[in-house]
């Protein structure tokens, strides 16, 4: 019990998750060097625009990448109540990385092997200590089976309700908890014949059923209507009071972070820029911020501007493509903070994640001294 | 597991048993309408050797009560099935519904059994090549092999395989189905269902849509979900991924064997609809001919409705649709 006190549920150390893309003969570095903690009863938000790697780091956690070269190093080091283990852990043997001045050059790795490993690794783990939900829930669902038998199945496999009447039972009080309507008519319909909102809430209530430490939630208000996604988002608010749980909350969407998370890691071309309290990274002070952090609040409007029909703001630029990395900083080709006395270590040096409050890390030379 | 939807399937039953009745009806009609118009009938045959003088022939049509007109022989010869007569042979002059009945299970048997000799060919080599991808050696020199054997010509690879099971194995396997001395007369059946299995050259189109399917359901959001919780990928991706795509394939390929049939079975020697269709269409056996068609069609609507049935059990929606 000593070590739960003082170690976090999940802590992501230098994750790197590439891909090889063959037309360009270079990897695409998804997630580059992540590192993260989620406490117990935390909910992190990770924010950031689409192709930031967000997702990736989210599916890696998980073990669900497919794609090669995939996860070739780094920790996960998953802190529960009943399994403590580094989901990693043994792992890297599997995979040879070349570097050169610090950048990934080839990259070997037995994939047979590493899959063989990593499901022994997240048997036991996943579904039951560390549950997933995904955007587009109603591809998410079987759709050749029943609502009420994939919510028993889940519960079957990970809980102690066994037998098939016990199980569906409790995958019932799971649909209730999550506020379905009518949901014994629910558990014998088919995925398609529930609304979006609908199957997202059943995933929840799979997710759940197993009552894992973490749930990871991959942008799950994604494609969902508008009145849907804030109905979701109460939920979720609901089950975090209720249950404890501890959440992984990834979304581009910053009104859904804000409310939901306790922290905040903003996340850009595969790396953190920013990780502190949730009303520091995403409270008004532009001044002590990533300068992308600060560019990625304006541009959402506030209710003045709507009002005032005022044209929305964009960050210049396009995202950054993660196969050809720049040396330096990594934002440094949008950013609009340089000032002349930093400006040679931004464009040749790659700032690290600095503390400059306690628990507020940013990825920024200005915050340099 | 799930309830079978017995409401939605006795409503997919009865749709396709109506339609399927209609296409029997529409596919004796048609052979009949050709027959009718080739040169030469069934006739012929009984007056062979002699001077087929037209005063014979009516002679002969009067003593056998065959109408006239071409509606009237239809009509007649319609009645007669819907009452379960399917008339006589004018070769053998013996009932065609018997001889029908035992020739179609013997075509049964080789058409069944080389499907599932495709099918146990084709999908471990589908399933290998889908989930090892990375591997790309021995999927893709299995997959080579496939298409090989399916660019062989059936009656090559007929001769051939009698020449090896005759000089190398010390088998007969020219057919010894009515033959039950021999102990081992169903080893040799195996020759001739072996080389439909693997020569109809459907092999390779097998192979390909079944690794297709299931390589695309294996990338479905769902098939993630079931990773994601742990449960098993293969249960989930079962149906959409290998049940379906087998019984669309079965449904399919079911007339192409057949017409594979029709060779193997000479080749072979073997008793069945294909051998049978041949020597009656040579004989310009009128009642043989219908009859065959008859059934050769019930077995390509009974697998579309095997098919039809199944993607009902399945997933009920469709019925809906």
């Amino acid at each position: 019990m000593a070590v739960l006190a003082t170690q976090p549920l999940l802590k992501i150390e230098n994750l790197r998750t590439y891909f090889y893309a063959r037309s360009k003969h270079s990897f695409i570095r998804a997630v580059d060097g992540v590192s993260l903690e989620v406490g117990h009863s935390e909910t992190v938000g990770v924010v950031g625009e689409s192709g930031s790697g967000k997702s990736i780091a989210a599916m890696s956690v998980m073990g669900l990448i497919s794609n090669g070269p995939g996860v070739i190093g780094g920790s996960i080091r998953f802190t529960g109540r009943r399994v403590q283990r580094d989901l990693l852990e043994g792992l890297d043997k599997f995979v040879n990385v070349k570097e050169r001045h610090g950048r990934v050059m080839v990259v070997n790795k037995d994939e047979a092997g590493w899959q063989k490993a990593s499901e022994r690794q997240m048997k036991n783990l996943r579904g039951k200590e560390i549950a997933m939900i995904f955007q587009n829930p109603r591809a998410s669902l079987n759709p050749y089976i029943t609502v009420g038998e994939q919510l028993t199945e889940a519960v079957q496999l990970h809980t102690l309700y066994k037998t098939r009447k016990e199980a569906s039972d409790r995958a019932l009080y799971w649909l209730e908890q999550v506020k379905i309507d009518s949901p014994r008519l629910r558990f014998n319909s088919y995925p398609a014949d529930l609304s979006g909102g609908m199957c997202q809430r059943a995933m929840i209530a799979m997710a759940l059923s197993s009552e894992p430490a973490l749930l990871i939630a991959d942008e799950p208000t994604t494609g969902l209507d508008a009145t849907i996604q804030s109905k979701i988002v109460n939920l979720l608010e609901e089950l975090k009071s209720e249950t404890g749980i501890s959440t992984l909350l990834i979304s581009h969407d910053i009104s859904v972070i804000s409310r939901l998370a306790d922290r905040v890691a903003v996340m850009y071309g595969g790396a953190v820029v920013e990780y502190g309290q949730s009303k520091l990274v995403l409270g008004e002070d532009a001044s002590i911020k990533h300068p992308y952090t600060a560019a990625l609040l304006a541009s959402v409007p506030s209710e003045q501007q709507i009002r005032d029909k005022a044209s929305l703001q964009t960050i210049e630029g396009d995202v950054l493509d993660t196969i050809n990395v720049p040396a330096g900083c990594r934002f440094y080709a949008r950013c609009n903070q340089i000032t002349p006395e930093i400006n040679e270590k931004c464009a040749s040096h790659h700032p690290e994640l600095r503390e400059i409050s306690p628990g507020h890390q940013v990825r920024c030379w200005r915050f340099s001294n | 597991m799930t309830s079978i939807p017995l409401r939605a399937i006795a409503y997919t039953l009865i749709k396709e048993l109506m339609l399927t009745f209609l296409l029997l009806l529409g596919v004796s009609f048609i052979i009949f309408a050709i027959l009718y118009a080739a040169p030469g009938d069934q006739f012929n045959i009984l007056l062979e050797g002699q001077l087929p003088t037209e005063a014979a022939r009516a002679g002969i049509r009067d003593a056998m009560g065959v109408a006239q007109s071409w509606y009237g022989q239809y009509f007649s010869w319609l009645l007669g099935v819907l009452s379960g007569n399917f008339g006589t042979s004018v070769r053998t002059g013996l009932p065609v519904a018997g001889e029908l009945i035992n020739v179609s299970l013997n075509t049964l048997y080789l058409t069944l059994g080389s499907m599932v000799v495709t099918l146990l060919f084709a999908i471990p080599v589908a399933l290998y090549s889908c989930v090892r991808g990375h591997v790309v050696a021995v999927g893709w020199s299995l997959t080579m092999l496939g298409y090989i054997i399916s660019a062989l010509p059936v009656f090559w690879l007929g001769y051939i395989a009698i020449y090896i099971s005759i000089h190398v194995f010390g088998i007969f396997p020219l057919v010894s189905m009515g033959n039950p001395s021999q102990s081992n007369a169903w080893l040799s059946t195996l020759v001739p269902i072996l080389v439909l299995g693997l020569g109809s050259g459907t092999l390779s189109e097998v192979i390909r849509s079944l690794r297709e399917e299931l390589s695309r359901v294996m990338a479905e959001d769902y098939v993630r979900t079931a990773r994601a919780k742990g449960a098993s990928v293969w249960r989930h991706a079962f149906k959409e991924g290998m049940l379906i795509p087998v019984t669309e394939i079965i449904a399919a390929k079911i007339p192409f064997i057949l017409g594979g049939a029709v060779i193997v079975e000479q080749i072979f020697n073997w008793p069945g609809m294909g051998r049978m269709a041949w020597q009656a269409a040579q004989d310009r056996d009128f009642s043989v001919i219908m009859g065959i068609t008859l059934v050769a069609a019930t077995f390509v609507r009974l697998g579309s409705l095997l098919q039809r049935i199944i993607c009902t059990a399945v997933n009920p929606h469709q019925a809906n649709e």
